[in-house]
């Protein structure tokens, strides 16, 4: 709807006279207002408009309108000139057309006597003791009548004559407004003659309108607040400061921050209140960004005695903005609020707040300040959360032995707790100089390392080994390192090497051609006559190839313990190599990252051989339009759950997102090849041929996928067509194809 | 555009109330009839009190205690009924009504989703009492609300033009099986009257859509409509709710004389399949048996509607007072009670 029609709306309805302020029709506040407010947003250059969506935040814009509309009002008696502003909030350009008949009214009314102010109900909001509505009552009745001059005694105010009328006030006091419309349209059909007082219509539409925002507020419909408040300017003033911050939330939660500044900044500069004004403030910076805030903050009242109006919650706000910097890398906040923490820290404060400050720091690379802070918060309170936290920075700071001695209590405390105790295993064990560690340290390390199936540490385990000279320890822990992580290079190349070492020729073999076509330094190996003795001198020796090991010993977040992939089950063989400092094992709040970030830490966790973790980054990076990113995100969920072995999951992750068609082929054999393994493995072997087929119309079949074609002939009872198959395989060398062949030979008689 | 059409819309539907055969009217509805009603069902807060769901209210009962306040001609229930409503109810930013209200949650609306059945009753009692007592403010809102029906739930899938029971959860996507219908949400008689509040041709097109389907919805031995149907292929009973013809759907044949479409042999086709011994029943669809029967004299209602249509039987003095103590079916006797004053009088 273009704004143009929305004007000729407004002119329409007003001309129609249907939602004129004064008209006697309880009006219901009609949804088009909202729409204008909505479509109103940016298409017409004003400079509200252009305040409220530019970049340099003069926020105090709307304010200065409303000063100004306060200056064209006639002059008051002096108690008005010390009350309240009168000018309520204008929620929107839209709304002010809607609002005009109702102001311009006022400014009649100002010029004439106020002929006769209905009173009744100060009478009763008084009687009930009912302060705040009587000081709303009070405010609007202002607006209204601008020279009315509230009495002295509500009290005093004469009773009704009117009995029934009196009754219908009684039960507008009490917020029984059904009932008051009932009351109201009883008597009119039984006196036809009589006429409601306009007042009262008025103030029971308004309470109306006020239920009906808080509901939609309660309920997250922020355009029926946003519509019923621009619909009702009466509740849009330092009477219904409640309201007020309804619209504010409203607005700051459908991406108009900017509107819902202009409603605390209405409020800080016109309502007087002073808990109110207090509790503006903590709710804006609960909902604003940091750097929204402050123009706020410097609507303080001018210091009295010395004391800001605001000192009181400054504190607050100081653990606010540094939790903000916290989930923010990139945030800078002034070192006003860092400096306040640290004095409340480094006082009395709570075990939080030297926790905020610590991660303040890890999160800016401060590794030592950070130590420092957790230290502290791990005095006031030990726990998992500072002693996960420590671990990390002491792992920033090369002191990985000290991280497991300071997590390893606390390693079962949660997921990212057992993620840095892992990390630290792997980091204290690649320590070059491998160092001396004590042997029940070395004993409950080894324990947590197989109770989590940690291949990083395994394989560190095997380097420490080999360091000591223990090459069938070193073996040991290389091949269990294969199993928990398969595709795992470096564990590959480590158990060569070692085999070499003990002389095991069949074993090494069997590794040399796996490994091969993926590693050239696997087979380099081979290649190397001298390849045994090589092995065995190096055995007290780190492996030749720095850049693996530099990476994983480097003093350095577990980010940095690198996994790499094989193509055997992810056959993009992703290159998503680069070390990030920031690393991924420190717990997030996903909801909070941006895709791009989600994204990142989700190869990250792919590296540290999270899968789990890692899939449900992914997912959160999935929800972007950015569609390079959800792509990559659909592309690494699958993979993630390819190498969890959740070959359905991976099925639907790689249709989250429309794939290059490489990527989606990649995909899309890799899936099929872990169903016909399955299905295989459960004897089901029809369908293992069902997905083989299917398989082999994206990608051609690999020969150990071709052996186990031949396999699943042989269980189908179709031994002919396993031997051709055999024979082919075999004729590529491969030994499992050859056992094969001997076994379909055996079956069709030809042994 | 909605203001702009507020006075033409006025006088259509005076004319609407006055010559359409379909439009209900007021004054339908015998005062002491209301009276016992409103004694069991309506709350001084203006909500109307399901007391056979736990004393819950939803925008299904406000809808039905809004249209029969109209019946009865009273402005001043209506309007009781109409602020609670608005207050309470009508606070979705889709401008559609949340549907479930309970005094024991906070918020006391408890599911945010609506039902379209109940936006539909809204509206239509709304738009009848707007031009029977010139309320422009009724008017408005229902047109509002008409258009947010068209806009939300009514869609067209497949080819056809259907009513979604909510906003959310019933359509494709949403539902491996959906979209999944209520048959029983359709409101035959306030489907014209649509057409006139936010004028499309989706709505005939959804009046003739419920009827082929009713014809065509006939699920086990006794051809009956399931309560939720599938849509997603052939119609079938939908998934994960009981196959059977259940407590919504029992008010079709009514809501089919009401609207006076002239389907009569399906009215009639309906009501013998889902009467059992005599008296209508919840019908298990997969064999064809009485799951519950139903003896309250509101389900019964319908049974004597046709009894005076077909065979010129007059209302048994029993059916002329308001016996049931749970709202729904006080609900449905009341709603087959107008329509014999206002159509058939001779019955009575």
């Amino acid at each position: 709807m273009s704004l143009k029609l929305t004007t000729l709306m407004i002119a329409a309805t007003v001309s129609a006279g249907l939602f004129v302020a004064q008209s006697n029709e309880p009006t219901i506040p009609p949804f088009w207002l909202p729409y204008q407010e909505a479509n109103g947003d940016g298409e017409r250059s004003t400079p509200r408009l252009a305040a409220g969506e530019g970049p340099d935040l003069p926020a105090l814009e709307g304010v200065a309108r409303d000063i100004q509309a306060m200056r064209q009002t006639p002059p008051k008696t002096e108690r008005l000139a010390q009350a309240a502003p009168i000018v309520p909030f204008q929620i929107s350009q839209a709304g002010q057309g809607t609002i005009a008949p109702g102001t311009s009214e006022a400014e009649v009314s100002a010029d004439q006597p106020p002929a006769e102010v209905d009173e009744t109900a100060l009478r009763y909001f008084a009687a009930q003791g009912d302060t705040a509505r009587l000081a709303a009552e009070i405010a609007r009745l202002r607006q209204l009548y601008p020279n009315w001059t509230p009495p002295a005694d509500p009290l005093a105010v004469p009773p009704n004559t009117d009995r029934q009328l009196e009754e219908m006030w009684q039960l507008y006091a009490q917020g029984r407004y059904a009932e008051v419309r009932k009351a109201i349209v009883e008597r009119q059909a039984a006196n036809p003659e009589w006429e409601p007082p306009a007042d009262l219509l008025d103030r029971l539409g308004i309470a109306e309108a006020r239920s009906r925002l808080v509901n939609a507020s309660e309920l997250k419909q922020y355009q029926t607040v946003i519509a019923v408040g621009a619909a009702n300017p009466p509740l849009l003033n330092c009477s219904e400061v409640d309201v007020l911050w309804r619209v504010a939330e409203a607005f700051a939660n459908t991406d108009r921050q900017q509107r819902a500044i202009d409603a605390y900044s209405y409020i800080l500069t016109n309502c007087t209140d002073p808990a109110e004004r207090l509790a503006t403030v903590q709710k804006a910076a609960a909902i604003l960004p940091y750097g929204l805030v402050l123009p706020l903050l410097a609507l303080e009242k001018p210091p009295e005695d010395g004391a800001g109006e605001f000192d009181s919650i400054r504190d607050d706000l100081a653990r606010r903005f540094v939790a903000q910097a916290n989930e923010e890398p990139s945030l800078e906040i002034a070192p006003e609020y860092v400096d306040r923490l640290k004095t409340s820290a480094t006082a009395d404060g709570p075990a939080s707040d030297a926790l905020l400050l610590a991660w303040y720091y890890l999160r800016r690379d401060n590794a030592d300040e950070a130590a420092v802070w957790f230290r502290r918060a791990r005095e006031r309170e030990d726990g998992a959360d500072p002693s996960q936290g420590l671990a990390l920075a002491l792992l920033e700071q090369g002191k990985p032995a000290e991280a497991e001695a300071v997590l390893y209590s606390w390693r079962e405390a949660s997921e990212d707790a057992t993620a840095a105790y892992l990390a630290a295993t792997a980091n204290y064990l690649a320590l070059d100089p491998s160092p001396k560690i004590d042997e029940g340290v070395l004993t409950r390390m080894a324990r947590a390392v197989i109770a989590e199936r940690y291949a990083p540490s395994a394989q560190q385990f095997g380097w420490y080994a080999r360091a000591f000279d223990q090459p069938q320890t070193a073996a040991q822990w290389f091949k269990t390192a294969l199993e928990w992580a398969p595709d795992d290079e470096p564990s590959a190349y480590g158990l060569a090497l070692t085999r070499l070492q003990l002389n095991d020729r069949t074993g090494f073999l069997e590794l040399q051609e796996k490994w091969a076509k993926q590693s050239a330094r696997i087979a380099d190996l081979a290649k190397t006559a001298a390849g045994q003795a090589e092995a065995r001198s190096s055995a007290a020796v780190r492996p030749d190839e720095p850049a693996q090991r530099d990476q994983t010993a480097s003093r350095a977040a577990p980010g940095t313990v690198r996994a790499v992939r094989s193509s055997t089950s992810a056959p993009a063989a992703v290159a998503v190599t680069t070390v990030r400092r920031s690393g991924c094992a420190s717990r997030v709040d996903l909801s909070r990252l941006s895709a791009g970030a989600a994204l990142q830490r989700g190869w990250c966790l792919m590296e540290l051989n999270r899968p789990l973790e890692a899939a449900e980054s992914f997912g959160a990076a999935l929800s972007t339009s950015n569609r390079s990113i959800s792509e990559d995100a659909a592309y690494g969920q699958s993979l993630a759950y390819l190498r969890l072995g959740l070959t359905d999951r991976a099925a639907v992750a790689a249709t989250r997102a429309p794939m290059r068609s490489e990527r989606a082929r990649e995909l899309q054999a890799s899936i099929l090849s872990d169903r016909a393994i399955q299905a295989f493995q459960s004897d089901r072997y029809r369908e293992a041929l069902l997905y083989l087929d299917q398989r082999a119309q994206v990608q051609q079949e690999p020969v150990d996928l071709m052996v186990l074609r031949a396999y699943s002939y042989l269980n189908l009872n179709r031994p002919y067509d396993a031997l051709r198959l055999f024979e082919a395989a075999a004729a590529t060398g491969n030994r499992d194809a050859s056992r094969g062949l001997a076994d379909a030979k055996t079956a069709v008689g030809l042994d | 555009m909605i203001a702009r059409r507020l006075i033409p819309m006025l006088t259509l539907l005076g004319w609407l109330v006055s010559t359409w055969p379909v439009a209900a009217q007021q004054g339908s509805l015998e005062a002491s009839l209301w009276q016992t009603y409103k004694s069991r069902f309506l709350d001084a807060s203006g909500r109307i009190v399901d007391n056979g769901n736990g004393g819950i209210s939803h925008s299904e009962g406000q809808g039905y205690g809004m249209l029969l306040a109209f019946f009865a001609n009273s402005q001043s229930d209506f309007e009781q009924i109409w602020s609670f409503t608005k207050t309470e109810l009508m606070v979705r930013d889709d401008g559609l009504a949340a549907w479930k209200w309970d005094m024991a949650t906070e918020p006391h609306v408890s599911d945010l989703n609506n039902a379209s059945d109940g936006d539909l009753l809204i509206a239509y009692a709304l738009a009848m009492a707007g031009a029977a007592w010139d309320r422009q403010d009724y008017l408005a809102s229902a047109a509002a609300l008409a258009r947010a029906i068209l806009n939300n739930v009514v869609v067209e899938r497949g080819g056809r033009v259907l009513l979604l029971p909510a906003a959310e959860g019933f359509d494709v996507g949403e539902r491996p099986d959906g979209p999944v219908i209520n048959p029983s949400y359709w409101i035959f008689e306030a489907l014209p009257v649509m057409a006139v509040l936010a004028p499309s041709d989706q709505w005939s097109r959804l009046g003739e859509e419920g009827i082929a389907l009713l014809e065509m919805m006939k699920f086990g031995p006794r051809n009956l409509p399931a309560e939720w149907v599938s849509l997603a292929r052939q119609p079938k009973p939908a998934e994960g709710f009981g196959a059977e013809f259940g407590y919504n759907a029992i008010r079709i044949p009514l809501y089919l004389l009401r609207a006076e479409t002239g389907h009569f042999a399906l009215v009639r086709r309906l009501q013998e399949a889902m009467t059992i011994d005599g008296a209508p029943a919840i019908i298990n669809l997969a064999n064809g048996e009485a799951k519950e029967r139903l003896d309250d004299p509101g389900y019964d209602f319908v049974n004597h509607i046709l009894a005076c249509v077909s065979d010129g039987k007059s209302l048994p003095s029993a059916a002329r007072e308001l016996t049931s103590d749970l709202y729904y079916p006080a609900t449905l006797h009341l709603l087959g009670y107008a329509y014999v004053v206002e159509k058939h009088p001779s019955c009575l």
